[in-house]
């Protein structure tokens, strides 16, 4: 809140001086000092491009307002309040900003080992840059994953959700330029939900804690059975819970149900407060979920999901979502008289059978040694393999934003282009779908965080054209031949 | 060269028959004459004089008449400035750092003085060293001292300059500086605590007193020889509660009598470092190594904007994940923020090169009197001895050094170091 009045403060002197100036003049325009002090509103508009809401609707060469980062009209001939940033996107489509799952921690904590406990190096003492203990140079010493048991629920603070990550949150750093650059404005780190703000620190942490893990394995019976037993009697006391909640109305001395023994993750999961995460892939497990699921009335979240396809129907009817990732490949085993193995139909399979579709890539790292082309830069295109099974264009959308979105308890923030909700948009030169769009302007919070052409990842390839519009000119999509100086350097 | 300086202090004593007050060679009062002064405050004085009085510049100007029978060492061939001054150094200091908030740990207690280091340091033309504790968190506070003298008083300028403190973006270190501040809002609840207290056993002894004043008095009705009752001092004047060793130092800040010295590593750093520090308000500097990728450009408006101090190396970075050179010591500069220099490394080759540093980033566009600003008066202003130090003017020290020419450029020799009026590097004066 002190780093916002910071930002502000100048420009707020900078107007009321300004309307003192003009006060002879304009002495009707002349705000009173009261209303001079207060944060003036901020506006953007992203003008003329076909907007695809995420929710079916597009909308052809059409104008989004934003207002102090939300939404605030979407439609044509809109009336531009006074100061209202502009955005040409006139030729290009705009999406909501994509919603990347398990995503890499590097995105919110940058490379700078930001995530090192502080009191675990200890810099040698004549160069603070190396490790007193080890010798290393500090920066190649790899922060240590998060633990996501270590998060307290002490940081829901009145003003607003925080969490570790707040503290830690690194703005500037590149994994989260390259992640805006490839259209990912909101990332899962750990069990938070983090909006890649760039350049300020405030608002950062949209959700904590949406979902539970939970192990359900073939090759491990006693503990399927455990957790069978955990959710029955889970299930058990919460219709005790119910029925002592509707008799202690008449019998006040009724004693209350003790929740000595009941499993308290699963009456988490029971009574809504967190969403129960599995990992499974073979047929068998899946339906054995489903069944939990079921008999226990809760919706469950299964990452993997490898074999979906083949119980589709039943993942379906348990209100199962499911992690996929369409490239996934395993083979066939030939040993079993049923179905078995993966199909690039997964998703649409799955989706058509009712299941909701959240597509991760194969890695959810930022590499480019060796998985080019599978990292989380490329969780559109993973989505586009989805569209090569059979699903459509909707529905894939869907599976980056707001499936995802649902998933972390943020869906009525992020995730389809609607008002109210924030604007975080992602500006393309095509189908987000399509291998070749790249993402020329990425927008968080109603600010532009991302211009293709003024950062150094992928300024060089197929620069922009520089598209002179004059009112009423058609839209030209020339290429120049220039390149750029980065292209050319050897 | 010996022989010049020789016949100089030949020449003083036949004219002025004044006994030299010092081993140095050097007259109470004395006027040097150079090719050109790098003032720092006032730009490069072409044909300067300078008046020396014990130790002090008196005066400085172009082609200053020098009245008859002040000696005079005309070196029309030199170039002076301040003695350099490097602001955060360990030289000569061995311990092994703490690992917690102990801003009270002073560095003077670690100084062994009289080490050959400092005198090498000296011969380089650095006049002025700051010392800081080593550590991680809050570790204690720097000491200023001159690279000459054989005891702590002598070489001593000033204790507690500035108190260091780590930031990094994590919870524990936010928690750590709030929690200092913490330490130090609770001690004025103890002080006022401590006062309430002392009031109400003043009221009691006022009232005790009041009541043996009417027993006497009752007495006196009945025997007027018992007088002689135990007078009770009382509870005398209020004595504030001694602030503890983390409080102290924080209440130093707040009162401005001590500064700090936040060391960061990134720029998200100095986000986190504002919203922890919320509405405190002290004076503090930025200390953060230049590392190859750092992003440090990246708050270079906010930083011109504050008018911040940034203590960093001369050196060039690349633009990260590229191979673009980035000036950032520049771009800081002319982004509006007060760059102090200090070398590369620790060591004694980088503090031999730091002026060859220094002009590398000149070279490739740094504004020249920004960086020798960075190397004298900056880092002066750090060590809070900016009135003293730091630059050629009137009042300040004589701590000066003289080069064959253009400071920065390497061809240039360090002909001669003064410190405090005194010519002191033998070496070099061949």
């Amino acid at each position: 809140m002190q780093l916002l009045k910071k930002r502000f403060l100048t420009p707020v002197f900078a107007l009321a001086s300004a309307a003192i100036l003009a006060a002879p003049i304009f002495s009707a325009s002349l705000a009173s000092e009261d209303e001079a002090e207060e944060e003036p509103d901020t506006y953007l508009a992203v003008i003329g491009g076909d907007i695809y809401t995420g929710t079916g609707e597009v909308l052809r060469s059409a104008t989004l307002l934003s207002k102090n980062g939300k939404i605030e009209q979407i439609g044509y001939d809109l009336y531009l309040p006074e100061g209202t940033k502009e955005l040409d996107a006139r030729g290009l489509r705009v999406y909501p900003g994509l919603v990347a799952l398990s995503a890499t921690t590097r995105l919110s904590q940058g490379t700078f080992a930001a995530g090192l406990d502080f009191h675990e190096f200890k810099p040698h003492a004549d160069n603070e840059g190396i490790c007193g203990d080890c010798g290393k140079d500090l920066e190649v010493i790899v922060p240590p994953a998060l633990d996501p048991g270590e998060y307290s629920t002490e940081h829901l603070a009145v003003e607003g959700l925080k969490s570790d990550f707040d503290d830690s949150y690194d703005p500037y750093n590149g994994f989260l330029v390259m992640a805006l650059g490839n259209g990912i404005t909101t990332v899962q780190q750990s069990n938070t939900a983090i909006k890649l703000r760039r350049g300020r620190i405030d608002d950062v942490t949209m959700s904590d804690k949406t979902m539970t893990s939970f192990s359900w394995s073939g090759s491990n019976p006693s503990g399927k059975a455990d957790l069978r037993d955990k959710f029955r009697a889970a299930t058990n006391y919460l219709v005790e819970f119910r029925r002592w909640e509707e008799l202690v109305k008449k019998d006040k001395e009724l004693k209350e149900p003790s929740q000595k023994g009941i499993d308290s993750r699963a009456l988490e999961v029971l009574q809504g407060r967190s969403m129960a995460k599995f990992n499974a892939n073979s047929a068998d497990d899946l339906l054995g979920i489903a069944r939990l699921a079921q008999t226990n009335k809760f919706r469950p979240v299964i990452g993997g999901c490898v074999e979906g396809w083949i119980v589709a129907e039943e993942l379906g009817r348990a209100g199962a979502y499911a992690i996929v990732t369409p490239r996934t490949r395993s083979d066939r085993t030939e040993t079993l008289t049923r179905e078995s193995g993966s199909s690039i139909e997964n998703a649409a399979i799955l989706h058509a059978a009712g299941v909701q579709v959240a597509v991760v890539p194969a890695d959810t790292s930022i590499d480019m040694g060796g998985i080019s082309g599978r990292d989380l830069l490329h969780l559109p295109i993973e989505a586009g393999f989805a569209v090569r099974g059979g699903m459509s264009d909707k529905a894939a959308l869907e599976s980056i934003t707001i499936v995802p979105a649902r998933l972390l308890g943020i869906d009525h923030r992020v995730g389809t282009l609607e008002v109210g909700k924030d604007a975080d948009l992602v500006l393309t030169d095509g189908d987000i779908l399509h291998y070749q769009t790249f993402v020329q302007y990425t927008v968080v919070g109603g600010e532009q965080v991302y211009d293709k052409q003024e950062e150094v990842f992928y300024a060089h390839i197929r620069p922009r054209a520089e598209v002179a519009v004059d009112a009423g000119e058609e839209v030209t999509e020339e290429v120049t031949e220039e390149v750029t100086p980065a292209s050319t350097e050897e | 060269m010996k022989n010049i300086l020789i016949g100089v202090s030949c020449a003083l004593s036949l004219q002025l028959a004044a006994p030299a007050s010092t081993t140095g060679g050097t007259p109470d009062l004395f006027a040097l004459r150079v090719g050109s002064a790098e003032t720092i405050t006032q730009g490069t004085i072409p044909h300067a004089v300078i008046l020396i009085e014990h130790g002090k510049i008196v005066m400085i100007g172009q082609d200053l008449e020098i009245e008859r029978g002040i000696p005079v060492i005309d070196r029309p061939d030199w170039v002076a400035m301040p003695g350099l001054v490097n602001c955060y150094s360990r030289a000569g200091m061995t311990s092994s750092g703490s690992n917690g908030t102990v801003p009270s740990t002073m560095a003077s207690t670690e100084l062994y003085p009289n080490q050959p280091v400092y005198g090498d340091l000296l011969d380089l033309g650095i006049t002025t060293l700051g010392l800081y504790p080593p550590g991680n968190g809050i570790p204690g506070q720097a000491i200023a001292i001159r690279t000459s003298g054989s005891t702590l008083d002598e070489m001593l300028l000033s204790d507690g300059v500035y108190l260091k403190m780590l930031m990094r973006s994590n919870p524990s270190s936010k928690k750590m500086i709030r929690d200092a501040f913490e330490k130090a809002d609770e001690y004025g609840e103890d002080v006022v605590k401590a006062r309430e207290k002392w009031e109400k056993e003043v009221e009691k002894w006022e009232k005790e007193q009041k009541k043996s004043k009417d027993k006497d008095k009752k007495e006196e009705g009945k025997a007027a020889a018992g007088g002689d009752a135990e007078e009770d001092p009382g509870p005398g004047e209020f004595v504030e509660p001694a602030p503890d060793g983390i409080a102290g130092p924080f209440l130093s800040l707040r009162s401005k009598e001590l500064s700090a010295m936040i060391s960061i590593r990134k720029a998200g750093d100095y986000l986190h470092l504002l919203d922890a520090l919320g509405e405190e308000e002290f004076d503090w500097c930025l200390r953060v190594p230049l590392r190859t990728d750092i992003d440090l450009y990246e708050i270079k408006d906010q930083l011109g904007e504050d008018k911040r101090t940034v203590v960093v190396e001369p050196r060039l970075t690349l633009m990260p994940w590229t191979m673009r050179e980035r000036n950032i010591p520049d771009e800081l500069s002319r982004a509006g923020a007060n760059v102090v220099f200090v070398p590369n490394e620790d060591d004694m080759n980088n503090q031999k090169d730091w002026r060859l540093h220094v002009g590398h980033v000149v070279k490739r566009g740094m504004d020249y009197q920004a960086a020798l600003r960075a190397m004298t008066l900056g880092p002066a202003e750090v060590l809070g001895l900016g009135e003293r130090l730091g630059s050629l003017d009137a009042g300040k020290d004589a701590n000066i050094i003289f080069f064959s020419g253009d400071p920065l450029q390497p061809t240039s020799k360090l002909e001669m170091v003064m410190i405090d009026g005194e010519f002191v590097s033998e070496e070099v004066v061949r």
